[in-house]
Order: C-alpha cells, then sequence, then structure tokens
C-alpha cells in the first residue's frame, strides 16, 4: 500500500481504533469487577477478549459472557 | 431555581445509566463519518457496477466527488439519526407518568412546569450538542479530503435543518401532554410531520412552513437563496414557543 493511499483512509482508520480500544477498555473493566459469567471463567474470558480484541472478542463477552442482573 | 437544576441532573443521569447517552453519541458520530465514507466510496462503487450498467445500455462517464457529494449525504443522513433521537426521547414524560415517577417529585412541591422545562431543556440541549458534534465531524472530514469552499451558506443551512430537529422535539413533548403511551406520542408527532409534509407540496404556503427547512441542504450548491427560508423558520420558532406553551398547559391539567 502507498503512503498516499494510507493518507486516504487514515481519517477514517484513527476513529475505528479509538473505538476499537475504548469498547476494549470498558470490557477489560467489566470483565476484572465482576467474578461470576455466564459460562467461562475470568481467565477465559480475558484471553477471548484480548486475543479478539478487533471487536469480535468484546462483543463475544457482551452476548455470551456477560451475566445478566 | 434549585429545585430545576436538581431536577436537571437527575434527567442527566438517568440519560447516562440507562446508556442512552452513549447510544446517541456513538450513532451520531457515526452519522458524522458515514457522510464522507460513503463519498469516498461512490467512485470506487461506480466502478464495480460499471459492467452491469453498460449491459443495461448506461454509460458512467468520470464521477466527480467533492463537498457537496458528502453534504448532500450529511442532509439525507442526519433525518435518520433525527429519528433515532426521537425513538430514544419518545418516552421521556409518558414512561414517568406510566411508572409514577413523578409522584413523590411533585406532592413534595416541585412545580409541574419546572418539570417539563427540565425535560425539554434536557432534549433540545442533547440534540444540540449531538448535531453539531456531527456537524463539525462532516465539515472537517470534507475539509480534509475536499474544500468547503465550494459550499454556499453552510452553516445557515445546517441551522435550518437543527431548528427543524428542535421544532420536531418539541411537537413531541407537546404531544405528550395530551397521550399516554409513548407509541401514541410518536405516532402524533408523525402524523403532524406528515400533515405539514404535504402541506408544504402546494406551492407557495409550502414556503412557510417547518417542512421547508429539511430542503436547506439546497442552498449548499448555490440553488436557492436564503430569502426562501426566512419565513419558514420565523414560522417554526413561533410553532416552538407554542409547542413548548401547550405542554405546560397540558401538563399542569394531567392526572398523574
Amino acid at each position: 500500500m502507498k503512503i498516499n493511499e494510507i493518507r486516504e483512509i487514515l481519517p477514517f482508520l484513527i476513529p475505528l481504533i479509538v473505538g476499537e480500544l475504548a469498547l476494549l477498555g470498558v470490557t477489560l473493566r467489566h470483565v476484572l469487577t465482576h467474578s461470576h459469567y455466564k459460562r467461562g471463567s475470568r481467565a477465559l474470558w480475558l484471553i477471548v477478549v484480548i486475543v479478539g480484541m478487533n471487536f469480535v472478542g468484546p462483543i463475544l463477552y457482551w452476548v455470551l459472557g456477560k451475566e445478566e442482573e | 431555581m434549585r429545585a430545576f437544576l436538581a431536577f436537571m441532573k437527575k434527567e442527566w443521569m438517568e440519560l447516562v445509566r440507562t446508556g442512552k447517552l452513549w447510544i446517541l453519541l456513538v450513532v451520531f458520530v457515526l452519522f458524522g463519518i458515514m457522510n464522507p465514507a460513503i463519498a469516498k466510496l461512490i467512485p470506487w462503487m461506480m466502478e464495480m457496477f460499471e459492467e452491469s450498467f453498460a449491459q443495461m445500455g448506461m454509460s458512467i462517464s468520470e464521477v466527480q466527488v467533492d463537498a457537496l457529494t458528502s453534504w448532500g449525504q450529511f442532509y439525507k443522513n442526519v433525518p435518520m439519526a433525527l429519528v433515532v433521537f426521537l425513538l430514544m426521547f419518545s418516552g421521556t414524560m409518558t414512561s414517568e407518568c406510566q411508572k409514577g415517577t413523578l409522584i413523590p417529585i411533585l406532592t413534595k412541591g416541585m412545580e409541574r412546569w419546572k418539570v417539563v422545562l427540565a425535560k425539554t431543556s434536557m432534549a433540545i440541549g442533547m440534540w444540540t450538542i449531538c448535531y453539531w458534534m456531527c456537524y463539525a465531524i462532516t465539515y472537517g472530514y470534507n475539509w480534509y479530503f475536499w474544500d468547503n469552499g465550494i459550499a454556499h451558506h453552510p452553516l445557515f443551512a445546517a441551522f435550518c435543518l437543527y431548528l427543524a430537529g428542535t421544532w420536531l422535539i418539541t411537537l413531541m413533548l407537546a404531544a405528550s401532554g395530551f397521550l399516554k403511551s409513548n407509541s401514541a406520542v410518536l405516532i402524533a408527532a408523525g402524523a403532524v410531520f406528515l400533515i405539514c409534509y404535504f402541506a408544504g407540496m402546494v406551492p407557495k404556503f409550502g414556503t412557510y412552513l417547518p417542512t421547508q427547512l429539511l430542503g436547506a441542504g439546497n442552498l449548499l450548491s448555490g440553488a436557492g437563496k436564503i430569502e426562501e427560508y426566512l419565513w419558514a423558520i420565523a414560522v417554526t420558532g413561533v410553532l416552538g414557543i407554542l409547542n413548548l406553551a401547550v405542554s405546560v398547559i397540558e401538563f399542569d391539567r394531567k392526572e398523574i
């Protein structure tokens, strides 16, 4: 990819990255401040969230792992 | 004043804790980014469909994309974001009446008009923040990729759409004075909007209606003059204040 092409999409890339990191932060905080999950354990969810940090991991956690209140 | 501010704070907490604040912010930021993104994608999409167009006997010349394309998307997409906003706020009055959460506050001596005013200011305040944030994002991207200079009166045109949104919000709150469920409120506000919309199709008459403001995006390309929108702005402002008055009076008479 040429530097020009990167400059073209950079303005769309930055918000994406910011959103990704924000979601990662919120999710990690939620995993660490809760001790019970619908399924899985804290270690499992930490791995899933960090490995799949480009939106997949956090979304999986909120859909499958977060305990109903 | 203290009661008013306390109620405002309660409204704010409600927005934060129900997660509505975050949803609104994300939606409006996304819409702001989407406008230039779609404009950027148009040439690429045209290229992809060129062959199938050619088979249908249509040929496409080079597509010219500039800030106006992106602004065009803005005026097409913001009404959708406005609908999301109205859906979020449609229950602000009715759900409290249904749950009876206003009773303890009102029996403690909080005046009713302060409740209405606090809810109205919260809704309009949120709309102001969300809308102008969306505008600023689109403006920033357009400035980076193209040149905003070719758009005529961008701020005035954006203000027209903003005012139309504000009018719809006050309309919804006025409807909340009469009606009990939030879906009824939405239907009533939608019905008034549709009446305005169809009435606006009558030539001459249309320039005096709030729906005229929705077409303010045409100003950007240099078509139309500012003067064509001044009457609509005046009428919309008056209607907004009337709506507010109606919601205060009706809420005063409402059984809770």
